[in-house]
């Protein structure tokens, strides 16, 4: 019998514990830093790579199809089959089930 | 005779949704207000006696509830048994915090809805059945909960009829299940043929490896893997998860849930013994790789909300059937005891686990739903200001299911990694990758919705109502992150030796 042993702990409270007395660290961090910092006007507004923001709110936040646009499009040879796999069809669904259950089958009176 | 409630539980856990789901369609015809009255009561009532089952399992052991015949004998067609033991516990415990949370969350939802009625007794009828096919020691009876189950819960997604979406949704749901359900009759038939019984334990001394029952056990495993939404079959989830009404989304997804419960019970108590369970293993570690892997990056290129968490939903069954997969794969062997056990631990601390924090998810995805009327990641952005606890409840969520520490989908992702890198490394990395893209979704969502300047899409938060919904699973989701060795020992320990009580040497 070979012996395996795993070893470490997880304790959430513990890890809980941490993550509080990291942001206290911090907070006192922060609160050692600039002190000749002054909230100004424009302190604070959006920065678009030095552009002007857009008058229309909406136009600052990024839409959902836009993030991870760089991630998919590079796999798109992935992703595009596997999205037209989706077809929303019925007779797809059926179709589906019934190569899993003929796959399966085989399988299973094969290895079985 | 003194009447020992405690032992009458199965029953009551039952009868109590069947008997308050007609209850509240009458009552709600005199009062609105006393018919989700009668509606809470029932809930809470099954809540109860979920309760009562589980304390007494978890003390004093489990054990056979029978109706009808007390003797066993084969041909008897007048006995039915139902399993009240860890497993169960497990089960009905996922089923009945989801409940009772959507429950209440629902009188919020349908505060306008006139015939909000009908959706509390399909709600409760759908209940009952999840209960039943959980708690059922018997093949036919588990196909005729198979069936009540599929018949509301089809009715509950086309519940906003007025949608054609929803009654689309619907009617592939309702096809699907209505051929799994004829499937499952079918394998039961070539069960019965052969060995005259069709009670789980009888069946498990008699199955062995002939023509018929490997057919069986083919169609029952491919039935209700395609209810649990395994991935090949999983895409009438999204529909019907997408386009149910908002509190009985979640409760949709236990039903998958509760038909992966299912597939464990028969995969360990009936076909565990007589079966190579090293094969069948593999083939639920197949079928949970691809469910992850597929499921998760399917939820990537989504922007509509409730099909993006109905994806996620997809790719985590694949965590539990990978690692109870592990479990099954290296039963009987010393493996087991070397890390298929912890791969058991694992799956089945998932299972409770996914079904809170998915449930909180889709609770929050409809909140925002239904105070914006948008369900667009391109159209939603800056709630977090005027629903500040709706964000925070989708943070709790989002970072459960996306398994950062220390939330609770952290401890039982762990247990999993650890246990599946020692069957096969490369399981182990594939569950860490599909991790990582889960928190970049939820990472996604959260920006989409809830940061950025406030747009003006909603004037404030949900009702109290719904909120308290949301606070109940977002407590359990904080409970079983700061407690998960308990909850390890007290409920999924118990699940995992009833599960393989039979099967073991």
């Amino acid at each position: 019998m070979i012996d395996i042993v795993l070893e470490g702990i997880w304790s959430p409270i513990v890890f809980i514990l941490v993550i509080l007395i990291t942001t206290l660290v911090a907070y006192i961090l922060y609160e050692m830093g600039n002190p000749s910092y002054k909230r100004t006007k424009h302190k604070g507004e959006p920065f678009i790579s030095g552009n002007r923001p857009p008058k229309d709110i909406r136009k600052i936040h990024v839409p959902g199809d836009n993030l991870f646009w760089g991630f998919t499009e590079a796999l798109k040879n992935y992703f595009e089959p596997l999205v037209e796999g989706h077809t929303g069809k019925l007779n797809d669904y059926m179709y589906w089930v019934v190569i899993t259950l003929a796959v399966v089958l085989i399988y299973i009176y094969m290895a079985v | 005779m003194s009447f020992d409630i405690m032992l009458h539980t199965p029953t009551f856990i039952l009868a109590m949704p069947l008997l308050f789901a007609f209850l509240t369609i009458l009552v709600s015809k005199f009062s609105k207000k006393f018919g989700e009255m009668t509606f809470l009561l029932g809930l809470l009532l099954t809540g109860f006696f979920v309760f009562l089952m589980s304390y007494r399992i978890f003390t004093d052991g489990g054990w056979i509830y029978t109706f009808g015949a007390e003797e066993v004998t084969t041909r008897n067609f007048f006995r039915i048994t139902f399993i009240a033991d860890g497993f169960a516990a497990l089960a009905t415990i996922t089923i009945a915090i989801t409940a009772i949370a959507a429950g209440i969350y629902s009188f919020g939802y349908l505060e306008k809805e006139m015939s909000s009625d009908k959706f509390y007794t399909l709600f409760l009828l759908t209940l009952g059945g999840v209960n039943g096919m959980v708690l059922t020691g018997d093949l036919f009876n588990l196909f005729v909960w198979f069936e009540v189950t599929s018949v509301a819960s089809c009715a509950l997604v086309a519940y906003e009829n007025y949608r054609g979406r929803s009654v689309e949704a619907a009617l592939k749901y309702m096809v699907l299940s209505t051929v799994g359900g004829l499937v499952v009759l079918f394998s039961i038939g070539l069960l019965y043929g052969q060995y005259g019984v069709l009670n789980y334990a009888l069946l498990s001394g008699s199955i062995s490896r002939t023509f018929l029952d490997k057919l069986a056990l083919a169609l029952l495993l491919v039935i209700f893997a395609m209810k649990a939404s395994s991935v090949p079959m999983h895409m009438w989830a999204p529909d019907a998860y997408g386009e149910a009404p908002g509190p009985a989304t979640p409760f949709i997804a236990i039903t998958s849930l509760g038909s992966l419960f299912v597939l464990f019970r028969l995969l360990f108590g009936v076909f565990g013994v007589g079966i190579d369970t090293a094969a069948i293993g593999a083939i639920l570690v197949i079928l949970g790789v691809l469910s992850m892997f597929v499921g998760v990056t399917m939820a990537l290129v989504q922007n509509d909300l409730k099909r993006l968490i109905a994806y996620l939903s997809v790719s985590q069954m694949g965590y539990m059937m990978m690692a109870v997969g592990v479990g099954l794969a290296t039963l009987n062997t010393v493996e087991y005891q070397n890390f298929g056990e912890l791969a058991m631990k694992g799956g089945l601390f998932h299972m409770i686990n996914d079904g809170v924090y998915k449930a909180l998810l889709f609770l929050s995805a409809v909140a925002v739903i239904h105070k914006t009327d948008l369900r667009s990641l391109n159209d939603l952005g800056g709630l977090a200001h005027k629903m500040p606890y709706t964000t925070m409840f989708f943070l709790v969520g989002a970072l459960s299911i996306a398994g950062i520490p220390p939330m609770s989908g952290f401890s039982s992702k762990l247990l999993i990694y650890q246990s599946v890198y020692l069957y096969n490394p490369i399981l182990a990395v594939i569950a860490l990758v599909v991790s990582i893209i889960t928190f970049a979704i939820m990472g996604k969502v959260f920006f989409n919705a809830f940061l950025g300047p406030d747009q003006g899409l909603t004037d404030g938060e949900v009702s109290n109502v719904m909120l308290s919904g949301m606070a109940i699973l977002t407590a359990v989701v904080i409970l079983f992150t700061l407690f998960p060795n308990l909850v390890v020992s007290e409920i999924v320990t118990p699940a995992i030796e009833a599960l393989t009580g039979g099967v073991l040497p």
